[in-house]
């Protein structure tokens, strides 16, 4: 016999949701029979609901007179509907267990991003669109003797480093989209290109 | 007579997979070029760069009287759209109000070269088909534009084998490795150009800015003795950069496919050593020398950036 069992025997008796296999099980062992029996009696005692006179052999009793009775052969129309009804309730907790551990999964991204955000705190820096990359050669050593002030002063340089790349590249950019102006009337390729010329000459005598 | 048979369907599939493989890649970037001018399509496509992707929609149809619609627009973060009705082309952006220039194509992501003459990058690079493979649920054919010297990175194409359409972009190092991508991730080709784009021909575009020519030519105070093969002067402006206020001295190259930015002012450090950083594959390059700060920004290699930044003589004064 298995702890397992017993502990499963321990779990019904203290009325947590089990399926009708395991009460089976144990209605059908002898042995498990008797733990289920002890157990409700300890909970008995603990909680102070011992009748005033224990009669230990009831079950057996009652056991006795079931099987003395005669067997009722009946349609069973109140235990389908019963099966129903389970079965419609099994279908409705499905979708809502599914919804907690969503929800569940969902908080634990919340905090997960939260925490990101507490980390990346310190090391927001304007502009910082890409990491800096000095040519080779002149990438100073980094020190743990390095002082504050020097330390203030490197940062600062750093980010107006990247506040002038950063202000470079939009420029670039920039020049390029006024600049394709002079870069079609060097094209003659098409018989569009020479619209285009005669709408600039218009544009220019306005 | 079996065993013969087999040879000639070998030698068949054999001449039809060279025939099909020989097509030259000219042929293939120039049907694309046309495709882009002329198709009705409603496409999306991701930058991904830096460990990041952005998302675009981009529409083009053409309409009853030919003239090309066009709008290519930014779906994540602040608005960015670019709409283009012919020769006309607006952006929309958070750092400046809307503007229109007069241009034959829009300034995305996407080099605006593919979408014109090829033929003007065939000094320079090479085309090259490559094979077959499946992007986007398509077959594809692999077209590389390869520099022909070590200064430029490579360009990567896969276009629908049926419609010649763009698929994917890569800008690839010479040592293989990708620095930036284009993968587009839905296209509809139509008969009829889509309604969204139609409606652009109701809409007012924002005011014309009108350059005149001789600010975009201006005798600059400096002068660049070195530059990759292919590389030829657009513009040169004095302009001050508008988030720093900084007046710089500014000049535009181009190969046609690749633009360059040349950035020289006075600086008050009197050394600092090169430093760069990488947007994808656009490069930053920036360093004082002898108190002159010079600024090398465009898709080209650090080495290639360094070289043309040493290579910035100033003028001797003509002038007091």
């Amino acid at each position: 016999m298995s702890e397992g069992k017993f502990e499963t025997v321990s779990s019904c008796v203290d009325n947590f949701q089990h399926d009708e296999q395991t009460f089976d099980n144990i209605i059908n062992d002898e042995h498990l029979s008797t733990t289920w029996d002890r157990y409700h009696l300890i909970g008995d005692v603990l909680r102070n609901d011992t009748p005033d006179v224990l009669q230990l052999d009831l079950s057996a009793e009652i056991a006795k007179a079931i099987a003395a009775e005669p067997t009722v052969l009946a349609p069973k129309t109140t235990n389908v509907f019963m099966l129903k009804l389970k079965a419609k309730v099994v279908e409705f907790a499905k979708p809502v267990g599914q919804l907690a551990i969503a929800a569940s999964a969902a908080g634990l991204m919340v905090l997960g991003v939260q925490s990101n955000v507490a980390q990346n705190n310190e090391t927001i820096l304007p502009s910082q669109i890409v990491k800096t990359i000095p040519m080779a050669g002149i990438a100073e050593p980094v020190s743990l003797n390095f002082q504050e002030p020097d330390r203030a002063s490197q940062k600062q340089a750093f980010i107006d480093q990247q506040r002038r790349f950063h202000a470079l590249l939009s420029d670039h950019q920039q020049q390029i989209k006024l600049g394709s102006l002079t870069v079609d009337s060097t094209n003659t390729d098409n018989e569009s290109e020479t619209t285009s010329i005669d709408n600039k000459k218009a544009n220019k005598s306005n | 007579m079996k065993f013969l048979s087999y040879v000639l369907l070998l030698l068949s599939i054999s001449f039809s997979a060279v025939g099909e493989e020989s097509e030259p890649a000219k042929v293939w970037l120039e049907r694309l070029s046309s495709a882009l001018n002329k198709l009705n399509f409603s496409t999306s496509f991701v930058v991904v760069k830096n460990n990041q992707a952005q998302p675009y929609h981009w529409f083009h149809g053409v309409d009853e009287s030919g003239k090309e619609l066009e709008i290519l627009s930014l779906l994540n973060g602040p608005r960015r759209d670019i709409l283009r009705k012919g020769n006309v082309v607006s952006y929309i952006e958070p750092e400046l109000p809307p503007y229109s220039v007069t241009s034959q194509q829009i300034s995305g992501p996407i080099p605006a070269i593919l979408a014109g003459d090829i033929s003007q990058l065939e000094n320079i690079y090479d085309f090259i088909s490559v094979g077959r493979s499946r992007v986007l649920g398509r077959p594809a054919q692999l077209i590389r534009i390869e520099a022909k010297n070590n200064h430029r990175y490579a360009y990567w194409l896969w276009l629908d084998q049926q419609s010649s359409m763009l698929l994917k972009l890569s800008i690839v190092t010479k040592q293989g490795q990708q620095l930036e991508q284009i993968q587009f991730t839905h296209l509809e080709i139509t008969d009829k150009p889509s309604e969204s784009v139609l409606q652009l021909n109701e809409t007012e575009l924002p005011v014309l800015v009108d350059i005149p020519e001789e600010y975009q030519q201006q005798e600059l105070q400096w002068d660049v003795n070195w530059l990759p093969e292919g590389f030829t002067k657009i513009n040169a402006n004095r302009h001050k950069i508008s988030l720093t206020k900084q007046p710089v001295e500014f000049m535009l190259l181009s190969d046609g496919l690749v633009d360059i930015s040349i950035y020289v002012n006075s600086s008050q450090e009197k050394q600092r050593n090169a430093d760069f950083v990488m947007d994808g594959a656009t490069l930053v390059l920036n360093q004082v020398n002898d108190g002159i700060e010079v600024s090398v920004v465009g898709k080209i290699p650090s080495k290639t950036a360094k070289a043309i930044a040493d290579a910035i003589t100033i003028k001797p004064p003509q002038k007091p």
